[in-house]
């Protein structure tokens, strides 16, 4: 199953679109997400460990909802990572 | 009463008056202004702009639900708030956020504004990318959004 990762803040420094592309074998749920994304970080950037903790430390929304770990995803799905926030 | 927005700066901009005329009404006898504004250092370093970065859909639905908690909480009478954020990057003295409030009495508007700041800091998925003297720049540690279980 595909699942389209939108990024935001700081996590816009993993790529140069403003979103990954994950696939998977099976149906899964938003900590297989957070996985794929450390493992995706450690590989790409195995130096960053402030991008690792970022990622961590990220809550992932679905329909502008931040959702839990447990939450499950459908294929084709589009989820945001939602890093630490700061605005004002 | 409420208007919010996510303002892309490069082709809008944020400004006093557009509030004005949103929150002026002749049941409100007081009205409060709030800018945040970008300064020119952090953490002992030569700011020299801000790029904000924001989830826009969220963004609003988050004002929308703080402005919702406030009449709910601060019990206020005729409320009326404008609040606008920057996305893109802002320079030196530039307008990162308007917060624009208007009720019956003044204890209120002072309440009202802060409260609405404040939660924003807290809730609202809104980033900080800060650009230095020489070319560095730097996204800022913000605050981890706590999930509901």
């Amino acid at each position: 199953m595909k699942i389209k990762v939108e990024l935001f803040g700081v996590c816009r420094e993993f790529s140069d679109k403003d979103f990954i592309d994950l696939e998977f074998d099976k149906n899964i749920q938003i900590k297989d997400i957070r996985n794929e994304m450390i493992k995706f970080v450690e590989n790409k950037f195995p130096e960053n460990k402030n991008y690792l903790e970022m990622v961590k430390k990220s809550a992932f929304s679905s329909k502008d909802e931040i959702v839990e770990d447990e939450f499950m995803l459908n294929n084709n799905q589009t989820v945001s990572i939602i890093p630490p926030i700061g605005g004002g | 009463m409420f208007h919010c927005e996510v303002v892309d700066v490069k082709t809008n901009q944020i400004t006093i008056e557009k509030a004005q005329k949103f929150i002026e009404s002749q049941k409100c006898g007081a009205s409060l202004y709030f800018l945040g504004t970008v300064r020119d250092h952090n953490n002992d370093k030569t700011v020299t702009g801000i790029t904000y970065d924001a989830h826009d859909s969220m963004v609003k639905k988050s004002f929308k639900e703080i402005y919702e908690d406030a009449i709910q909480k601060l019990k206020l009478d005729h409320p009326a708030a404008f609040v606008e954020h920057a996305k893109g990057y802002v320079p030196l003295g530039g307008i990162s956020v308007i917060i624009a409030v208007a009720c019956k009495h003044r204890a209120q508007v002072y309440e009202f504004s802060r409260f609405i700041i404040e939660e924003i800091k807290k809730k609202t998925p809104i980033w900080k990318k800060e650009h230095y003297q020489g070319e560095e720049t730097a996204w800022l540690e913000g605050k981890q959004i706590q999930v509901k279980n």
